[in-house]
């Protein structure tokens, strides 16, 4: 790096060559200059570089003179100092001479100009430089793209910011260019690559030679054949009235604007939270957290249930990925996102959001009324359209209703969330079976129909013996549990299967008289689909692991007896991030009394008409199109109950559209980057675990089937949220910015653009990243104004 | 020896760590720092540095600077500080007390404008405050000339004939932050130069008390000695110089700078850089036919008014330039220099390049342009510069 500091002497000019300016004249004779001198160098030469401060320009200008120090000339070279920093506009200068150099004043009559900063270039900067004097200037533009300033000159371009930005001199936002630009210099005024390197060598910047290198071969020359003239600075007849102290009534200097100085710029705005990108039902989870902790649980109800119909669900059985992209998860614990919706969901039950006036309210069909349907139904009632769901069962919530034991999700707490839906006047057909025909008919009465039936068909694993008597799908298992039918089991359970399904039957099993239950799954422990503290849950009550094993056969004589199963081996990673499952010839036989089949569901589409086509999520007939869409699992068999419900409110959004599949990212435009852990100021903020939900003791659990999460005990743990890119008007900005000139305006902050000077301290401080500092494209804007 | 491309800043500190090193078979070196613009570079340059029997102090202002100064040299170490402007002027009460109390040292004055209102450029308003201070004063005009001042006061100081500090002035950014070609001497050539330092009066062995109180004769007596010892310092000027020339192989310019003077009619007198900028007008008017020669102060106290004297007999126009001033009067250096010029002689001055103001040839050539066409001497006329 090009920049000097007094502990490194970059500056030594290791050659015992040059005399100082007042040896004894005898002792100097003309200078050593007419010994060796190269003939590109005249015997006297002011040179000026112009750039901003922090580019490097006042050791530009001295780099110059090492260079002519070495082709043995007597050299002065300075800076113009103030009291500006980064980003200012700055001179700096050398001379050159045969003789001793004995003047001080600055350089108003320069040979030669250098610019490191094409952002700075007016008619000011060229003031002095007569024409056909030597420009070089640092730009992306090339020769083409030259300022029609320059034409009197003999000028050469070069892209020093990028070749010293590639080779990665200075930093990512203040590129430091000065040692590039002299290997363009050097090629421009006919000197030799080897003079740079015996320079750069004697001041130990040998690492910046490859960048030299680069801008001397890719340096670009316009010659000139204007007459050298004479041209008066206009800098040297400034004058100016000067107000006497006594009659000095405000702050001396005046303000500069130094906004014209920054090199980068502050961008103030809201950055993705990685919770909110990460939930599937696209809630605004920063949103709604840091409502609860400011404004209590009635303003955040408001946002969560601008997209969440389901509160109260979501907040027991979501497997919650907002919570493994919380970006506490790495420094202390992640929020409890789940826990807190729940608080949201339980502790707010009276507030509804009022539907829209709509001025051509249209009727729709919603088909089944799972996660999704019900979503799809509360998004259209909230635009204020009419909603009928139709529903094979006599209650309402499909799988919620009858997959999930009442001990992971009360029915109590379901129907609270349901009933929010109903009262925007929802309209409900139960026990109400459809088949083709009834279908057809549905589309002719309403404006559109949304099919949410979700996965209907159970799979299995074709294993020989599955119609034995003992051998039984899960989710029926689960069903009649929650229908109250009997559900008695005895003996050795075995359950088939990773899902939540697998472990709610494992578990439901055991409360209903189980002797031992044991669950096989093919892969590890770490690979269930599961969520996680549901596993541990079950592993606490006494559900034991079958791991890497899968059912070959089922045995017995009408009824099963034992099971054969296969040990598998793990093969290659594949693209979900999990081992291919290899079934090995090893296999092993274990009694047992029961067998529940927990191998997922498939989708049913026997109630579609055979005429019709499905494609992207909406089905056409004959190749025109109808207003009729599938979501949900149906759709997309995402399998948890946030993909169902983020889907279905996307699809009813679609729908209203009336659009192909491409308004989609209309509906919900794909996000700019989450805020990572790695843009957070963690020093901001104490370490506190999180609050852990409230869990009924073990012993408790299978007696009493009750609810054995608890939820979270208050709703303290809402302020451990970090507010990731979301500002807070925490004040930090306002207190680092070295100018002052930030300043609260309302809940926000104004910068003052005409005097930040772009040092990106209110970024670098910003603890949740709300604030972030990004380079100034200066080039783009000149080449813009040619 | 050895030449580097380096700050004037730069210099003075290394002339600091040989002067320093050079006294390790003495009572070593220590110093009290304090930074301000623009001389902060030399004392960190200088706080960097590994001196053995050596010891740089940070303390919290430049009062205490010249108090650890002060004690230094009062148990026989050589001392060094640096400063600039309202640092000198907060320091000044101490910087008094070295001299009375004939303490040898060097102190690198960055000349700097004072304030408020706050300035950082160059002029000599702050060291010519202490002009009276009992101090030696020198003002340079070149890097090498910093680095060699700095020792060449060194071995006057400490002279047993002399026994004062020595301020070695250099204009701020001017000098203090340009870089150019510097002869580096080599620690063996310093040591020959400087021999270990002794102060008689020291705090050894014996405890005792430095300046108690006193009586107006003895007042009296020791303002005769101080002033004295100022006279025995332009008197052994010259045979130092000749050593150090023997030493280091290039001439230590004296007390009185001339440039092209012998047969000038006209003469600018000047101190500091201002100087460097007249000289190469000087060559620029000789081309046109003026008669015109520089004459640089270059030592204010002791005044070298003897040999000014003799410089200005010949001359029939004097303009004295001035980056300074003494509001109610003019130029300080043209108050010290009116009174050695003949009586026929038209001494003007011209006050200008304060607060930094860039003065160019042509301005100089503008006020001898002024100079010419008088027929007296008029008021001491301030020159806007500006920028």
């Amino acid at each position: 790096m090009g920049q000097s500091s007094p502990q490194s002497p970059i500056s030594r000019i290791a050659r015992d060559i040059s005399p100082p300016s007042h040896i004894s004249p005898a002792a100097v004779g003309e200078g050593p200059a007419d010994r060796q001198a190269a003939a590109a160098v005249p015997a006297e030469l002011e040179i000026r570089v112009h750039g901003r401060g922090g580019q490097g320009g006042v050791t530009c200008a001295k780099l110059i003179a090492a260079l002519f120090a070495g082709q043995n000339r007597y050299v002065q070279t300075f800076g113009d100092y103030a009291s500006e920093r980064s980003g200012a506009p700055v001179r700096a200068y050398t001379r050159v001479s045969a003789k001793p150099v004995r003047n001080r004043n600055k350089v108003y009559r320069p040979d030669q100009l250098l610019i490191l900063d094409d952002g700075l270039v007016n008619a000011e900067l060229l003031d002095g430089l007569d024409p056909g004097g030597l420009v070089l200037l640092n730009s992306g533009c090339g020769l083409t793209g030259l300022d029609p300033l320059f034409a009197e000159y003999r000028v050469a371009v070069v892209d020093a910011t990028a070749i010293a930005r590639r080779h990665k001199i200075g930093t990512r936002s203040v590129v430091i260019v000065n040692t590039t630009m002299i290997g363009a210099y050097a090629r421009f005024i006919g000197l030799k690559m080897v003079d740079v390197e015996q320079a750069y060598r004697d001041l130990g910047l040998e690492a910046d030679l490859d960048a030299a290198q680069e801008a001397f071969r890719t340096v670009e020359i316009r010659e000139t054949f204007c007459r050298k003239e004479h041209a008066e600075p206009v800098v040297m007849r400034q004058s100016g009235r000067v107000t006497p102290l006594t009659e000095q009534f405000v702050d001396l200097p005046m303000p500069l604007k130094t906004g014209s100085w920054r090199t980068q710029k502050v961008i103030y705005e809201e950055r993705p939270a990685p919770c909110n990108v990460g939930c599937p039902a696209g809630n605004d989870v920063v949103g709604f957290i840091q409502a609860l902790k400011n404004d209590g649980v009635e303003a955040a109800a408001r946002i969560l249930q601008q997209t969440q119909p389901l509160p109260s669900v979501c907040g027991r059985v979501c497997p919650a990925p907002c919570m493994s992209r919380c970006n506490r998860d790495g420094y202390d614990g992640a929020v409890n996102i789940r826990g807190l919706e729940r608080w949201i969901g339980d502790h707010q039950q009276d507030l509804l959001l009022q539907p829209k006036q709509q001025g051509q309210r249209k009727s729709f069909a919603v088909v089944g009324s799972g996660p999704a349907g019900l979503s799809a139904a509360y998004t259209l009632a909230l635009e204020g359209h009419w909603v009928t769901i139709y529903e094979r069962d006599r209650e309402l919530g499909g799988l919620l209703r009858s997959g999930i034991p009442g001990y992971r999700l009360p029915p109590e707490d379901l129907d609270r969330d349901i009933v929010r839906i109903l009262l925007l006047g929802v309209e409900v057909q139960p026990g109400y079976t459809l088949d083709t025909f009834a279908l057809e008919r549905l589309l002719e009465n309403h404006d559109g129909l949304l099919l949410a039936t979700g996965l209907d068909c159970r799979r299995s694993a074709a294993c020989p013996g599955e119609d034995l008597e003992g051998v039984e799908q899960g989710l029926d298992y689960l069903r009649r549990a929650k229908q109250g039918g009997n559900v008695r089991l005895e003996g050795h359970v075995l359950v088939i299967g990773g899902g939540n399904s697998a472990i709610d039957a494992a578990r439901t099993a055991l409360r209903n008289g189980a002797r031992r239950v044991s669950l096989v799954y093919r892969r590890g422990r770490e690979e269930m689909p599961a969520i996680a503290g549901e596993v541990e849950e079950a592993l606490e009550e006494g559900v034991e692991l079958q791991l890497f094993c899968q059912p070959r056969a089922y045995l017995g004589d009408g009824r099963v007896e034992a099971v054969e199963l296969a040990e598998v081996d793990l093969g290659p990673v594949e693209a979900d991030g999990r081992c291919r499952p290899i079934v090995s010839d090893r296999s092993s036989r274990i009694r047992c009394d029961h067998v529940l089949l927990c191998l997922g569901q498939s989708a049913d589409l026997k109630l579609v008409p055979d005429h019709w086509q499905i494609r992207d999520g909406r089905f056409e007939r004959a190749g025109d199109p109808l207003p009729v869409y599938a979501c949900g699992d149906l759709s997309t068999g995402a399998g948890t109950v946030t993909h169902a419900i983020g889907d279905g409110r996307r699809t009813a959004l679609r729908m209203l559209a009336g659009g192909p599949a491409a308004a989609l990212s209309e509906i919900d435009p794909p996000s700019s980057p989450a805020v990572s852990a790695e843009e957070i100021r963690f020093d901001y903020f104490a370490s506190r675990p999180p609050t852990a939900d409230r869990h009924l003791a073990v012993e408790r659990r299978l007696q009493e089937c009750r609810e054995v999460n608890q939820g979270l005990p208050d709703a303290s743990e809402a302020e451990r949220c970090l507010s990731c890119g979301h500002c807070t008007g925490c004040d930090t900005c306002l207190i680092y910015c070295p100018e002052g000139i930030i300043c609260r305006d309302g809940a926000r902050y104004a910068i003052d653009e005409e005097q930040c000077k772009g040092c990106g301290i209110c970024a670098a401080e910003c603890p949740r990243h709300a604030l972030r500092a990004a380079a100034l494209d200066g080039k783009g804007e000149s080449c813009a104004a040619n | 020896m050895r030449s580097e491309l380096i700050s004037a800043n730069h210099a003075a500190a290394h002339a600091a760590t040989l002067a320093a090193r050079a006294n390790r078979k003495g009572r070593g070196f220590c110093s009290g720092v304090y930074p301000i613009t623009p001389s902060t570079e030399c004392m960190e340059l200088l706080c960097a540095q590994e001196i053995e029997k050596g010891q740089v102090v940070r303390v919290e202002g430049e009062h205490s600077a010249m108090a650890v100064c002060i004690g230094s040299v009062a148990g026989g170490a050589r001392s060094f500080t640096a400063t600039s402007s309202n640092g000198l002027a907060y320091m000044a009460e101490n910087v008094v007390a070295a001299a009375l109390l004939r303490l040898p040292m060097v102190m690198m004055v960055a000349n700097r404008t004072l304030g408020p209102p706050w300035n950082i450029w160059a002029d000599h308003g702050d060291s010519l405050l202490l002009r009276d201070s009992g101090w030696l004063q020198f003002y340079c005009a070149d890097n090498q000339e910093v680095l060699d001042t700095i020792l060449f006061a060194y071995r006057l100081g400490e002279d047993a004939r002399v026994m004062l500090p020595v301020m070695v002035c250099q204009d701020g950014f001017v000098l203090s932050h340009t870089m150019a070609q510097t002869l580096i001497p080599a620690q063996e050539q310093v040591d020959r130069f400087l021999p270990p330092l002794s102060v008689s009066h020291r705090l050894a062995d014996q405890p005792h008390a430095l300046g108690s109180v006193i009586l107006p004769q003895q007042t009296e007596v020791l303002r005769r000695r101080h002033h004295q010892a100022m006279g025995e310092a332009l008197n052994i000027y010259p045979e130092l110089q000749r050593e150090f020339a023997e030493i280091f192989g290039r001439e230590l310019p004296g007390p009185l700078v001339g440039y092209r003077d012998e047969d000038a009619e006209l003469l600018i007198l000047s101190m500091g850089t201002l100087a460097g900028t007249v000289e190469r007008s000087v060559d620029r008017l000789r081309e046109r036919g003026v008669k015109v020669g520089s004459l640089r102060i270059r030592l204010l106290r002791p005044f070298p008014a003897r040999l000014l004297r003799e410089k200005l007999a010949r001359a029939r126009r004097v303009a004295v330039l001035d980056r300074d001033i003494s509001p109610g009067f003019g130029g300080v250096l043209w108050g010290e220099c009116r009174t050695c010029a003949g009586a026929e002689t038209l001494v003007q001055n011209y006050m200008l390049g304060l607060g930094g103001g860039d003065v160019r040839p042509e301005h100089i050539e503008q006020l001898v342009d002024d100079l010419r066409g008088r027929e007296s001497a008029g008021e001491p006329m301030i020159m806007e510069v500006g920028v």
